[in-house]
Formats: structure tokens, C-alpha cells, sequence
């Protein structure tokens, strides 16, 4: 009955061509997510990362159960679970609000999914103890929800649901009404927790860096819609889309052409100079006008006469954040977003102050210049 | 926001799939059908339907009566008054409790105090009003000396019926007040506004909606108000409900009482639509039950603190003395003409009076939890289940808690007098009478507590593996617990001291406490009436007191208080 109840391996997830659809009072229809489709690999840590309204928490509640989708299948194992109620298929939920019942002190909110099962009082009393121990709240059994602290209360809420020994564990952005401290420390524990539990988990948040963080792979979303699926790397050196290199992490996209393309590098005409660019996957046709991405660290400056044959440029802000500067350029007709990291002196390129721009080997990447194309 | 395309399931698959969710809703609906929407058919159809004949000849009879034209006027020109004058008096208690940092128990007291008026039989003020200002009152005979003063009119019904009904306007804008962030407050104060100005221009027009909302609740309590127009009224000042209800007592004109009452009913309607379709949408201030209560600053200057306060005071001084005299006037043997100390009173309460006692003891007893059931059960339905016509489900559990008593009682009276179905001069009909006129307070306040627990709640429930009933049982019944005591607490309340529908439902097998003593202040026994107040009073206030400690004993460690839920 309760697969979840006799954890042994892990299990993949596989979403196929689900779709969702709601009515808005405003609106109308609504596709909250359209024709999307999933493969987590069994213990894969799996994000759905993107802007609020894009499908993502509808996608992770159709997974759950919550919902069911208009078209589409979705698949634990080898299980068809389309269909299954949520009760029935094994999982671990754990709520933006934590949703920890108030009325129950936090033995019996651990408790619940264990008593719901019918297992013996001592076997719960044992296993409540030891996930306690592991999340790090032993001795705090009689406490009540209302008592605590929202990490401690997190904390319930992941007991809670690991306690059940799920085949799935989902994540609703759990860590989003917690302070910036205490989210980057439970994050570290989230990760650590299920891979040392071996349990598949797909988790939903909007904070990139989050996603960076805790993902052994990450799909980006937009519309309902995947975009692209991919390690947190691969979708930040060599994004294919537009939406993505604007999304995750910030990007300077500056207009170009494509000009003779090679096996693995392509020259491209941007900002009135020929660059070299890298190319991942499909070579685009040469002549093609497209959009050249350069993260702000891949844009170097330097004193004016130390490189005659660079770009010129006029710095128009600096802003000092510690570990790193970050500046605007003028250049070339374009505003380029510039980091450095701080070096000591020999640093403070003050706003009006000529620069010469020289944009690091290898290190762009193209893109079509639709806002949400395909990669060109 | 986004709301399910809600494939509402038809009857046959929920039987199917949850019978006992299937078999409640049929239950639920055929209980409405019977002891809402049948008496009312039938009050309208006595009123429009004469020997077959569609007829307006009743109503005519009714609009062109000098006499009824005028009780319709005065009726309307007492419930403007009343809600007016109610409306400020409640705004200047809830501010005084909300911005004047007075100290705890001196709120508390206040709130006591407050609590009287509501929780007492509906008249009680307006008999202790009697024995202060009657012919032989306190202050009129005794302290001016004035032989065979006129306390019936306008002005004296006018004054009990605010000082009974203000406790209202003052428990729905205390929490408003409460709730208003203070730092808007503040921000307007720092901006250079004088405390004046603040007030003016932020506190009162964030409170606009909550005054118009109180202005309409005492209106309709005022306009339904029956007991207090009968004792204090007079024959000089008619008014609606009491002439509907001379009327078929007095002249034994039943269609002439339904027909007065139905008149009654387009103020009443033009009340309950106003609120739910116009204030309900203008609220600025969302009550969430965190409201800090006191102001971080100095919001009211030292002068306007002094004058809020001593109104304060001096209202609630006035309450007190007027529940005083009641007090007295049971305890010696003729009030204002032998002021020997007697237990005479109470011991004819205890033995002649027993039985009416028992009677509505006995009421009580089977209408409280039926109405503390339905009150759950409905609201639990009609807030987190889908199904067709949930909204009609709604509106139409609401109509008797709407419509005042008199309308509620005629109907009941025509619908239930005659075969096919005979229930007059049965039990059966008052407890019907009290558990849907006031099951919709257990309704409301199961509908409100349910919209504060998240309904992940009870996902996360079924995410661990629990079906529905176990989380209906395990998760959803403890927590709206509170709100079916609560509902226990209005419905014996009101059993103990409701009066305006179940006077025409009485009969000799079975009768109320409050009836008996509106019996007693025609004989002019005072002292019985009086006595019986008390005792209807104590029993109130302890039975209060109990709810109150399980509401406590509930209260999970760390968790919010459940406060108002006794005022719905």
C-alpha cells in the first residue's frame, strides 16, 4: 500500500507532457503549464527555478498530487501515478509555510505520518527520535509549533516529511520566509540531508542562487514552460537562451554577427571589433545577427595606455561591495555592467575616468535574440 | 487569485465517492427547504394569496392605514437614531480602548460591563430604565420629585435601545481600530499632522467602512428590536413589530400581522444587501486577530484622553446602575413603594415560575448543540468543499439570522399552525425557531476560523498519507473546535433570552423565561420580572464563564487567544 513506508532505493521521476490549465477571474483561461516534461534521475536533486506565475509550484503540486494535470503522465519508478491520490503515492511535502498543525506539539506532527501508517507506538517513538537527532531538534518533542522559531519550524516541517522514508521528497520554497542567514545555513542542510538520505527531490524556489546552490540540475521556467534544463554551470557559462542568460546571474547582451565559424570557435562582429566566442551545441550560419553574452566578469579593464589596440571606454559608476567592485562602462555605444575583484589599490577607476575594455578570451556565448528563442 | 477550473462533481459520483459528505448535503438541504424557505413561501403566499386569488389587498390595507404608515415611519426614524448614536458610542469606547493606554483591567472591566447589555434578555435595560425614569422611578419620583412622569416615548425607547445595541458597534470596531498599523499613524504624525489632523484625515477615514458596517448592524437591531418598543414605546410611539404583533395577538389578525411584518422585510432586505454587497467591499483594514492594541505613541492628546475616558465611564457607570436597580428592585417587596428586604421574588421564581424555567432549561439543552452542529458542519462545507450551489447553500442558512425575529416568528406561526404539518404548541418548533435563526453565528465564525487555517494544512495531511476522513477528524475537527463552543455559547444564550420570534411560538405546554416576565411587567409584577432578569443574567454569565474556560483549555501553548467569538 504505502511504498514510501519500506524506502529501499532510490527512484526516478519522469514527467511527460503535462499540461494545466486554470480559469482566472480576470484572465480567463490560464496555462499554468504547458506541455511540460521531466526526467529526474533516481537521488538526482532536481530544481525548477523561475520567475513568479511560471508554472513551477503548479508543476511540483501536479507531482505531488495536489493537482491533476489536464494532459500528460507522470511516472515514480516504473508506477503510473497520474491518477494515484496524493496520500497514496509515497511522498515528502514541505511548505513555503511549513504547515505544521498547531494543535499538535512537534512529537505529533513528526508522529503523524508514522501513526497514519499504523505502526507501533515504539517504532514511531524511535523513528520521531532519531529524525529529531538528525535535523538537530532532540528534546524538543513537546514543544508546540507556535513556540518556535521559523528555522525550527523548518526544521519540523522537513522531520516531518523525511520521517515517512518518502520515494520523493518535494520542496515548495521552503526556505523563503526565513532570514538570509539562516536560509543560505538550512539550504547547506537541505543538500547535505538528501544525499546522505539518497532520496530523489525535486525543489521549487525563484532565487537563482538558491537553485545554484542545492541543484545537481536546474529547469529554468517561463510561461509554463521549460526553457532549458541543465547543471547550474552549463546554464551559466553557455545558456542557450535569451530568458536564461538574463535570468540566472546578470549578463551584458550586446547585438552581433556571426562571421567565419569554425569547429569549436566562431568569430562574431560586436561592439565595432571581431571577437572569438566558444560554441556549445549547433553552430550558427555565419552572417546570422544574434546576441553576444558576456557575464560582467568576463570584461576586463585596464589603465588607457597599457593596451593601445583595446577597446576605449568612460567608466560611469563604481560601486565597492566588499569582495568585488562592480562598474559601469560606456563603450562603444553600449553600457557594459563590469565585476572585478578587489585587489587592494590600483583598483579605483573613478566614474568619468578613461578605461580600456578588453573582453576575456573564449569566455562569451550566443544567443537568438528573441526574448525567449531557441538557441540560434 | 487562480482559482480551480472547478469541475464541480455531480451528486450521484459524490454519493459514490463520499457518502457521507452526499448524505449530509441532501440532510442540510432538505432542512433549509422545511424550516427556512416553506415558512417564508408561506408567509408571503397568507400575505399576497387569498382564496386562490393573487391579492395586493392586504398590503393596501397596511400602506393606507394612518396607523401602520406611521409605525412604518417610526420605525425607520428609530433605527437611524439608534444607529447613529450607537455607531459613535461604540467608536468612542473602541477608541478608548485602543488608543487611550488604559490600563488592562480597567478595559476589562469596561468590557464586562459592555457584555451586559448583550448577553442579558433584549429588555432588560429597558426595565431597568423603568425603574429609574418610570412614574415611580428612582430619579423621577424619589430624587426630582415628579408625580406621574411619562417615560414612554421616543426618547426613552431611543436610549435603551443604544445603550443595549452600542456594544455592538463597539465589538465590531475595536478590533478595526486594533488592527489599523500604527506606524500609518505615526507616519502622518511625523509628517507634521497634529493629533487632530491624524485623526481626521487617516484613523477615521480607514474606520469609514467599519462605522458604516456598525450603523447597518444597529439599524437592523434597532428595527427588529421588539421588547423594548413594547415596554417602553407606549401607545404614542408605534412601531413595526410591536403592532405586527398586537396585531394577531390583540386583534387576532393574522394576515394583517403577516402582512405589517412583510413591510418590515424591505428595510430589513436593503440592510442585509447593503452589507454584503457594498461594505463587505470596502474595507481597508484587514483583521487578522494580531493587532497589537495599544498605540506605540501618544495618539489622543491629554485633554481629549480625559473626555474619551469620563464618557467611557460615565456610560458604563450608567449600565452598571441601571443593572443595579433591576438587582434591587428583586430583592425588596414593592420597588418605589415598600422597600422591605424580601427573598419573596426569587422564591416565586423558584417555585411558580419553575416550570417556565425548566421549559426553556429543556430548550436550551436540545437547541444549543443541534445548533452548534449545524453551525460546524455548514461552515466547514461551505468553505472548504466544492459543490453546486454552495453560494445558494449559504445565502439561504443566512436569511433567518438576517430577518428580524417578528418576520421569522409570523412565518413560523403560518407554516406550522396548519395541517399538512402541525408543530405549534410543540418543543419541536421553538428549538427549530433557535437553531436556524442562530445556528448562522456558529456558521459565521466556523467560516472565519477555517479561512485563517491554511488549507495546507490539510494538504500536508494527505501528503503524509492520511485519506479525507482522517484528516476531517485528526486535523480540521480540532481546529474548529473553538468555533463550535463559541456557537454552543451564542445558541444558549439566545435560547436563555431570544424573545422576538419565539412570542408567538409559546403555548401552554411550552413557554420561555423571557416571555413570562414581558407577562409580568403587563400584570405589574416588577419584582417577579425583575427577579427573573437576574436569574436569566447569572445563568448567562456563568454558562459564559465555562465556555470561556474550555476556549482556554484549547488554546494550544504559544498560540493566539480566540477573543470575540462569543459577540458574533
Amino acid at each position: 500500500m504505502n511504498a514510501g513506508a519500506t524506502h529501499a532505493e532510490a527512484i526516478g521521476v519522469a514527467v511527460t507532457r503535462v499540461s494545466k490549465r486554470f480559469t482566472h477571474a480576470v484572465k480567463g483561461v490560464v496555462h499554468a503549464a504547458r506541455d511540460v516534461s521531466l526526467d529526474v534521475a533516481p537521488g538526482e536533486f532536481l530544481t525548477l527555478l523561475g520567475p513568479s506565475g511560471c508554472g513551477k509550484t503548479t508543476t511540483l503540486r501536479m507531482i505531488a498530487g495536489f493537482e491533476n494535470p489536464d494532459e500528460g503522465r507522470i511516472a515514480f519508478g516504473s508506477q503510473d501515478v497520474t491518477h494515484l491520490p496524493v496520500n497514496q503515492r509515497g511522498i515528502g511535502f514541505v511548505f513555503q509555510n511549513y504547515a505544521l498543525f498547531p494543535h499538535l506539539s512537534v512529537f505529533d506532527n513528526v508522529a503523524y505520518g508514522l501513526a497514519v501508517r499504523g505502526q507501533p507506538g515504539s517504532e514511531i517513538t524511535r523513528a520521531v527520535g532519531d529524525v529529531l537527532q538528525l535535523v538537530g531538534l532532540a528534546g524538543y518533542e513537546r514543544q508546540f509549533p507556535a513556540q518556535m522559531s521559523g528555522g525550527e519550524q523548518q526544521r519540523v516541517a522537513l522531520a516531518r516529511a523525511i520521517v515517512i522514508r518518502p520515494r520523493v521528497l518535494l520542496f515548495d520554497e521552503p526556505l523563503s520566509n526565513l532570514d538570509a542567514r539562516l536560509r543560505v545555513q538550512m539550504r547547506d542542510e537541505i543538500r547535505a540531508l538528501q544525499k546522505r538520505l539518497a532520496i530523489t527531490a525535486i525543489y521549487v524556489t525563484h532565487d537563482q542562487e538558491e537553485a545554484m546552490a542545492v541543484s545537481d540540475r536546474i529547469a529554468v521556467m517561463n510561461r509554463g514552460s521549460i526553457v532549458e534544463i541543465g547543471t547550474a554551470e552549463a546554464l551559466y557559462h553557455a545558456p542557450r537562451t535569451r530568458f536564461v542568460a538574463e535570468f540566472i546571474g546578470r549578463a551584458n547582451l550586446i547585438a552581433a554577427r556571426v562571421g567565419a565559424v569554425g569547429d569549436r570557435h566562431a568569430d562574431v562582429e560586436a561592439l565595432g571589433r571581431t571577437l572569438q566566442v566558444a560554441l556549445h551545441g549547433r553552430a550558427p550560419a555565419a552572417g546570422t545577427r544574434c546576441l553576444l553574452v558576456l557575464r560582467p566578469e568576463a570584461i576586463d579593464l585596464s589603465d588607457r595606455e597599457a593596451a593601445s589596440d583595446a577597446l576605449v571606454g568612460t567608466v560611469l559608476t563604481r560601486t565597492f561591495l566588499g569582495e568585488k567592485v562592480e562598474y559601469t562602462v560606456a563603450c562603444a555605444g553600449v553600457t557594459l555592467q563590469v565585476v572585478r575583484h578587489s585587489r587592494g589599490g590600483g583598483d579605483a577607476y573613478a566614474p568619468g575616468a578613461p578605461v580600456a575594455v578588453r573582453v576575456v578570451r573564449d569566455a562569451g556565448t550566443l544567443v537568438n535574440d528573441a526574448p525567449e528563442g531557441d538557441a540560434p | 487569485m487562480v482559482a480551480a477550473a472547478a469541475a464541480r462533481p455531480g451528486f450521484g459520483a459524490r454519493l459514490r465517492a463520499e457518502p457521507a459528505f452526499a448524505v449530509a448535503l441532501a440532510l442540510l438541504w432538505v432542512l433549509l427547504a422545511f424550516f427556512i424557505l416553506y415558512p417564508l413561501a408561506a408567509l408571503i403566499a397568507r400575505v399576497f394569496v387569498d382564496q386562490g386569488q393573487f391579492t395586493f389587498a392586504a398590503i393596501a390595507k397596511v400602506l393606507t392605514d394612518r396607523n401602520q404608515v406611521a409605525a412604518f415611519r417610526n420605525s425607520l426614524w428609530l433605527g437611524t437614531l439608534v444607529g447613529v448614536g450607537g455607531t459613535i458610542l461604540g467608536f468612542v469606547f473602541a477608541f478608548a480602548a485602543t488608543r487611550c493606554r488604559l490600563a488592562p483591567a480597567v478595559v476589562r472591566a469596561i468590557d464586562i460591563a459592555v457584555l451586559l447589555p448583550l448577553v442579558s434578555p433584549p429588555f432588560t435595560t429597558a426595565i431597568g430604565y423603568i425603574f429609574s425614569f418610570g412614574p415611580r422611578g428612582l430619579i423621577t419620583y424619589d430624587l426630582l420629585g415628579i408625580r406621574g412622569a411619562s417615560v414612554y416615548g421616543l426618547t426613552s425607547t431611543m436610549t435603551a435601545e443604544t445603550l443595549t445595541y452600542f456594544p455592538i458597534a463597539y465589538l465590531t470596531l475595536r478590533p478595526m481600530l486594533a488592527a489599523i498599523d500604527s506606524n500609518i499613524e505615526g507616519m502622518a504624525l511625523s509628517l507634521g499632522a497634529s493629533r487632530a489632523r491624524v485623526f481626521r484625515t487617516v484613523t477615521l477615514p480607514l474606520c469609514t467602512p467599519g462605522l458604516a458596517n456598525a450603523f447597518l448592524l444597529l439599524f437592523a437591531a434597532s428595527l427588529a428590536d421588539f421588547a423594548t418598543p413594547l415596554i417602553l414605546a407606549g401607545n404614542q410611539f408605534p412601531v413595526l413589530p410591536t403592532q405586527a404583533y398586537l396585531q394577531i395577538t390583540g386583534l387576532f389578525d393574522l394576515s394583517g400581522g403577516a402582512a405589517l411584518s412583510l413591510v418590515l422585510l424591505v428595510p430589513a432586505l436593503a440592510v442585509f444587501l447593503a452589507q454584503r454587497f457594498w461594505v463587505a467591499r470596502r474595507s481597508y483594514v484587514t483583521v487578522t486577530g494580531k493587532g497589537a492594541g495599544q498605540a506605540p505613541f501618544d495618539s489622543v492628546s491629554p485633554a481629549a484622553r480625559v473626555v474619551l475616558v469620563a464618557a467611557c465611564v460615565a456610560v458604563t457607570l450608567f449600565i452598571v446602575y441601571l443593572y443595579a436597580l433591576l438587582v434591587y428592585a428583586s430583592l425588596v417587596k414593592a420597588f418605589g413603594a415598600n422597600d422591605a428586604l424580601t427573598f419573596e421574588h426569587y422564591r416565586a421564581v423558584f417555585t411558580e415560575g419553575l416550570r417556565v424555567l425548566f421549559d426553556t432549561l429543556v430548550i436550551a439543552a436540545f437547541a444549543t448543540p443541534l445548533g452548534g452542529l449545524y453551525g460546524v458542519v455548514m461552515g466547514y462545507l461551505v468553505t472548504r468543499r466544492r459543490f453546486l450551489g454552495r453560494t445558494t447553500l449559504e445565502i439561504v442558512s443566512m436569511i433567518h439570522y438576517a430577518l428580524p425575529g417578528t418576520i421569522v416568528g409570523i412565518a413560523y406561526l403560518i407554516a406550522f399552525n396548519d395541517p399538512p404539518i402541525v408543530l405549534t404548541g410543540t418543543a419541536l418548533i421553538l428549538v427549530a425557531c433557535y437553531v436556524f435563526r442562530y445556528g448562522p453565528t456558529g456558521i459565521r465564525t466556523t467560516m472565519a476560523l477555517l479561512q485563517q487555517v491554511d488549507p495546507s494544512l490539510e494538504e500536508a495531511s494527505h501528503s503524509l498519507g492520511a485519506g479525507t476522513g482522517t484528516t476531517f477528524r485528526r486535523i480540521t475537527l480540532p481546529l474548529v473546535l473553538p468555533a463550535f463552543f463559541a456557537a454552543l455559547g451564542v445558541m444558549f444564550i439566545r435560547s436563555m433570552t431570544a424573545i422576538s420570534a419565539t412570542i408567538f411560538l409559546v403555548s401552554i405546554s411550552w413557554t420561555l423565561v423571557t416571555v413570562r416576565i414581558l407577562e409580568n411587567m403587563t400584570e405589574l409584577r416588577l419584582g417577579m420580572a425583575a427577579a427573573f432578569s437576574v436569574v436569566v443574567v447569572i445563568i448567562v454569565f456563568v454558562v459564559i464563564g465555562v465556555i470561556g474556560q474550555v476556549l482556554r483549555r484549547l488554546r494550544t501553548p504559544g498560540s493566539k487567544p480566540v477573543t470575540g467569538l462569543l459577540a458574533a
